[in-house]
């Protein structure tokens, strides 16, 4: 079971271009580079590219696993700092910064397969269950 | 031509618009949370609202920009000879939406900002968006970042 207070577990990602292609449909996203290699390659990208917002998806799903069911999310945020492709395999991870009464604050990061920074977010969640077994 | 697109969003600062999205209709969420590889649940995504680009029938394919995307992204202004990226985004999370729940949008430009990266001239576009329910109740806000260049 996770524990709380060593935070979330870590979560990789492999996205495909199946799994763009799916994602720009499912959010009626009509751009090119999210599903037509030989247009990203003339914005100077090796493949198609991850989009911003299922980077977000793959940041908060760490949160959203660990919370299980325990807590509510407040306030989430991210920054795409380099682009993903297919292929790619995307490790999120989490730690908790802060603890405030009910509310934890977490930053998160997503790392590639040659440890480069793709994403960084931060999360707080206000908590409504310890999580704990009763004794 | 950056420069250009810069002064004809300096007077959007501040606008607001208004659009109902109309429900959110759980297969679509369904199919939102299985494309985003995450655990299905009974209520949205969190990030679905703040995903979807668009919500209605959308414009025929004659009518999108040569990179594919739509008008309208920032209303008012045209986006067709830019390159556009999301920068990502920062959500308050007030009330939780519900598989159903009828959502009104109120976007407005926050800032713009024009800058001189190594690559050349840069845009950025900074938008508020306010989700709310049928009772007006806030459901999420979500203030993003766009990068023209």
């Amino acid at each position: 079971m996770t524990d709380l207070l060593n935070g979330p577990d870590p979560l990789a990602f492999e996205p495909t271009s199946l799994q763009l292609f799916r994602f720009s449909a499912a959010t009626w996203n009509p751009h090119l580079i999210h599903y037509d290699s030989g247009y990203a390659e003339t914005e100077g990208y090796p493949d198609v590219l991850v989009q911003s917002h299922l980077h977000g998806c793959f940041l908060v799903e760490v949160v959203r696993r660990w919370i299980d069911g325990r807590g509510e999310l407040r306030h989430f945020s991210w920054r795409n700092r380099h682009f993903a492709v297919p292929g790619d395999v995307l490790t999120c991870t989490g730690r908790i910064v802060e603890t405030d009464g009910d509310l934890i604050t977490l930053e998160l990061e997503e790392r590639n397969q040659e440890d480069q920074v793709c994403a960084t977010g931060s999360a707080v969640v206000a908590m409504t269950s310890s999580g704990e077994e009763p004794s | 031509m950056i420069p250009e697109l810069y002064e004809q969003c300096l007077p959007l600062v501040g606008v607001s618009t208004t659009e109902h999205l109309g429900r959110i209709e759980p297969l679509a969420a369904q199919r939102f949370a299985v494309a985003a590889g995450a655990l299905q649940s009974d209520a949205p995504h969190p990030l679905l609202l703040s995903s979807v680009m668009g919500w209605h029938a959308g414009p025929d394919e004659s009518e999108l920009y040569p990179d594919g995307t739509a008008h309208g992204f920032v209303p008012g202004v045209p986006l067709e000879d830019v390159r556009l990226m999301g920068a990502g985004q920062d959500l308050e999370f007030h009330e939780q939406p519900r598989m159903g729940s009828e959502v009104t949008l109120e976007t407005t430009v926050s800032d713009v900002q024009l800058k001189h990266g190594r690559s050349g001239d840069l845009l950025l576009i900074h938008l508020t968006r306010r989700y709310t329910a049928a009772d007006g109740t806030l459901l999420t806000t979500c203030r993003e970042t766009f990068i023209a260049r």
